[in-house]
This record gives C-alpha cells, structure tokens and sequence, in this order.
C-alpha cells in the first residue's frame, strides 16, 4: 500500500494537521480568491525562484473542504516547476484530500483557481 | 485512529512558526447537541421494551393484545397531556414534531379557508414549520413573518400590527431551536383572547413548543394556544412519536386519512412502544424538570463564563436572560462553523452549526441572519446544547479542547491575520487571557 491513510483519513488528516499555514514574508507572488457564491476564502503565497516554487504558505476562510484544499495544495506545488504547476488540475486536488462529494468540490476549484491567479500575478511582475 | 508522531511536532513547529498547533485525535465523547435529540433515558426504555416484545398488539384490535396496547397508548396521552396541562383527548399523537407541525398549520388552514388566506409567523420557525408556511405562500397565502431583531425575540405589538381581519393563524415557536431564546407567548394568547372578544371568530393560535416541551413548564390553559407541537426525543424518549395538542373544540383537517385513530384526526396504527416511551419521557420530565434545568443551568453558565474568559472575538447569540437553560450559541468571529465543529468532532465533541455549504453556496442560518449579525458572524456560529447527563469534567473537557480548536483555525484565517494587522496594539485574534 502506498499511503496507508485512508480518503477518510486523508481529509482529517489535512484538517488536524494543515500543511504549510501561514503566510511567507518574502513572497513574490501573492493571491487571493473568493467564491462569490458560498464566500469561502484561499489566499496562497509563494516564493518562486528559477522557475520553481520554494516554499508556499496558505491561509483559507470557509467550509473545512476549503480547508483541506487549501493545505493540500500548497503541500504540493512547494518543490515543482513553476510550468508543471500551471498543469495542475482540480482532480489532483481532489484526490489529494481523499475525495470530495460533488457537492464540494468547489473547494477544489478555488484552490486551482488562487494557484492559476498567483501564477499569472507573477508572470506580471516578472515579464512571464 | 491517528497518533500525531513526535518527528511530526518538530518538524511542524521548526519550519513554519505561524503554523497552527496539531489536533490530537482522542476518542473522548461529549455529547453537546441535546436540541437535536437527547439519548434514551434507561427508564424510558425500560417502559417500552414489552410493547416491542410480549405485548406487541394492535392499538385498534378488539382482542386482549389490543386492549392491552390500547390501554398503554391511553396512558401515554395522559402523561403527554399532563405535561402542558391538557386534558387526554386533546393529545394526537404524530411520528414526531415535523409532522405536528405540519398538521397544526395545513390543517387549520385548509379547514379555516374560507375565512381568510392570511398567517402571522416569525422570522426564526423551525424548518418545519418554515417549510409549511413558504408552501402556502407559494399556493397564494399572504405570510407576515414577523422581525426579532437582535436579541431574538418577537415583539407583541408587532404580532398586534400585523392582524388583519383575513389573519387565520398565528404560528410562533414558544423557544427557539437554535438559540434558545423564548417567545412571549402567553402575551400573544392574551392577545388573541381580545382580538375574540373583539368578533375575530376565527383566529387560531399554534405554538410549536418542540425544544420547550419538557424544559418549560406549560400550562395550555393559561397559554392560551389553540394548538401546540411536541417532540419526545427532545425529551429523552426514541425518535419516532410526537404529539399535537388540540384545543377541544378547534376543528382542523386531517393530513393523513384512512383509519379512525385519533380521533379520526390522525390516521395510521399507533406506534406503541414509541408512544409508551413519549409517555414515561414525559413523565420523567414533569418530575424532573427543576432539577434538570438546574443542572444544565449551571453546567451552560460556567461554560459560557469561561469560553468568555478564554477566547476573544465572540458573540453570543440571541437573549442569554430569555431563553432556554440548557443552550449556547456563539459566534466565533474570524472562522466557519462547519470548520469548528469538524475539529471539535475529530476531539468527540458533538455540536451544531446551522449554516450549511454544500454546490458551492452557502446557506447561513436563517435565525442568526434574522438577529442582524452579518454574515461572517452567521458563518461562525455553533449550538451547544447541554443535558441531564452531562458532567462538570465533560465540560472541563469542551473548555480545553474548544480554545485549541478555534486558535487552530484563527491561525488558518485570513480574516483574522487581516484583522491583526488592522489592530496591532490588541492581542493575537486566537485566544485572550488565560
């Protein structure tokens, strides 16, 4: 067995034990999005250098589906290529807390969507 | 179950120092959701099991089976009646409080049409009742839902402004599920009392008395209420039974037909053993209701004291002079309710939210909205709800596992560092105090 946690598990693990919370001083790309429908909250900030993220932080405001989303998401990308980033999907976000019912899979959406939106204010900043 | 590793403390705690503190998972149980049903108090199964084994007749039966549950069901009404001061056969036992309700204001309404197509509720009806009166909106009644601003009480002049002569029926809760908070009902029997005197024939007056039934002492005939809703798992009895209180004399049309029980008011066989465990549960709370309300008086105030003390960005919910002795609700400022609960639950603390997030929208709960609050307050709210059987070390547990759990999502929040940085001169958001 690869991962020996459960989805169930997986969920509640990303809930009690979030990865990367909080938020990097020395952040070169900052975003924040909102859902305007149900108003759950991600902000993610990284640190990019040569083309890969160094380190990213979250902070998330909502549902605990958004939460986990938020935390595995910014456990994932710390460590890629800024351009394997960008291919993310929200299936892997998914899968990353164990599965959501459709219900929730917004969350999923927003953490894609914050990502996508921090990418490109970097891009700006940085003639991307 | 997960045991946090210590490698995984220090890890945590070396790299990110804003990092909120891990959550242990224990598998301590405290059960503070009493406002959604109560546990099965040993009595109260003890009087129903024989009409689940041996005496498992038909209520309807001729036979000595039939008597013998006939006679169980008879009791159970007296008990039941007892408890709000009605007489027996004002008592019409339902499968629970939502279909009470649901025959209280179909069937007065749908019997009463043709004086008026016009009904006076409150902003803060349980669903089943908010769910009935927003059905008959939709079929073209007229529904004045009455304000209560932000202690979460109704005002009788504003139950008095809105009567008008097409008003058939008002409908408001005597305690409010959510947040506890009463209703001054014997005021709006009083005052249904002039409107009759007035010539106003026919007015009617339901009162859905779910969460005050067993907490409150009620006496129908100073109440003054034509009609009035009662649930037995609220009162340490199984889900399944409820009751209707019928004033004699007030005619309603049934919801369910095809059979003569109750009356011919309710029709379908009656389930014994759940009627028998309504009536010891009633008794039992008619006997008991000081004392328990003592007991969760005390244990709600010392918990309320001290989540006060210990956590900063609270507000509480709804009138904390007015309202039911055994509920709490709070807002948390900076968080969502749902979040709360799930690292309370992951700790076996069992609460409440009413807000709920599900296809990407958010439904906040309609009573903490109708106080005013905005909506990050509506977000964070949680019900605890305290028992008979909860203990002083239980909620010794809740006040230390319930500051971590809030620091932890604060620390999560980009409210709370966004309010932090507005405010630098106070304390960190998570936790004040000691």
């Amino acid at each position: 067995m690869n991962n020996p946690l459960s989805y169930f598990e997986k969920f509640r693990n990303h809930i009690s034990r979030p990865r990367n919370a909080g938020e990097l001083s020395d952040a070169n790309a900052i975003a924040e999005e909102t859902n305007p429908v149900c108003g759950d909250r991600l902000r993610l900030s990284l640190r990019i250098r040569n083309g890969r993220i160094e380190a990213a932080r979250f902070l998330a405001y909502g549902c605990p589906p958004t939460l986990a989303c938020g935390s595995a998401i910014a456990e994932i990308i710390e460590g890629m290529a800024i351009d394997d980033v960008a291919k993310l999907s929200k299936n892997e976000i998914i899968a990353a807390v164990g599965g959501l019912p459709s219900r929730k899979q917004h969350a999923a959406s927003l953490a894609i969507e914050t990502l996508h939106a921090a990418l490109a204010k970097y891009a700006v900043t940085n003639g991307g | 179950m997960l045991t946090p590793s210590a490698s995984r403390n220090k890890l945590v705690g070396s790299r990110f120092s804003d990092a909120p503190a891990e959550i242990s998972v224990v598998m301590r149980k405290v059960y503070l959701d009493h406002s959604a049903t109560t546990p099965i108090d040993s009595r109260v199964l003890e009087a129903m099991l024989p009409y689940l084994t041996e005496k498992f007749g038909n209520a309807s039966s001729v036979h000595g089976f039939g008597q013998e549950a006939q006679a169980a069901v008879d009791k159970a009404r007296r008990q039941v009646a007892s408890l709000i001061g009605a007489r027996a056969n004002e008592i019409v036992f339902t499968s629970g409080g939502t279909e009470a309700n649901n025959l209280a204001i179909r069937g007065i309404c749908e019997a009463a049409e043709i004086h008026g197509r016009h009904v006076i509720t409150s902003a803060i009806e349980h669903p089943s009742v908010r769910g009935v009166v927003d059905q008959l909106e939709k079929d073209g009644w007229e529904i004045t839902r009455l304000p209560v601003y932000d202690d979460g009480v109704v005002r009788l002049g504003n139950v008095r402004a809105a009567i008008r002569p097409d008003t058939i029926l008002i409908s408001v809760m005597m305690a409010n599920n959510e947040i506890g908070t009463i209703q001054r009902v014997t005021e709006i029997g009083e005052l249904l009392h002039e409107e009759r005197k007035r010539g106003h024939r026919h007015l009617w007056f339901h009162t859905d008395a779910v969460q005050a039934a067993g907490r409150l002492s009620i006496d129908v005939q100073t109440l003054g209420c034509d009609l009035l809703s009662m649930s037995a798992h609220k009162m340490y009895a199984p889900k399944g039974s409820g009751a209707l209180f019928i004033r004699r004399g007030v005619r309603l049309l049934p919801q369910q037909v095809g059979g003569h029980q109750e009356r011919e008011r309710r029709a379908g066989t009656e389930s014994v053993a759940n009627v028998v465990a309504f009536g010891a549960a009633a008794e039992l709370a008619q006997n008991e209701m000081n004392e328990r309300n003592d007991h969760t008086r005390r244990l709600r105030d010392r918990f309320e004291t001290e989540v006060e003390r210990r956590i900063s960005n609270i507000v509480f919910n709804g009138n904390r002079e007015q309202r039911l002795p055994h509920v709490s609700n709070i807002s948390f400022r900076f968080i969502e309710g749902e979040g709360l609960l799930i690292h309370l639950d992951m700790q076996g603390v069992a609460v409440s939210t009413g807000s709920a997030c599900s296809s990407g929208t958010l439904e906040p709960s309609p009573v903490i909205r109708a106080l005013g609050r905005d909506e990050e307050l509506s977000r964070g709210a949680i019900r605890f709800s305290f028992g008979k059987d909860n203990t002083e070390e239980e909620v010794d547990y809740v006040l230390e596992v319930l500051p971590r759990a809030v620091e932890s999502l604060r620390a999560l929040s980009p409210l709370a560092r966004d309010a932090s940085r507005r405010d630098m001169r106070s304390v960190p958001p998570a936790v004040a105090g000691g």
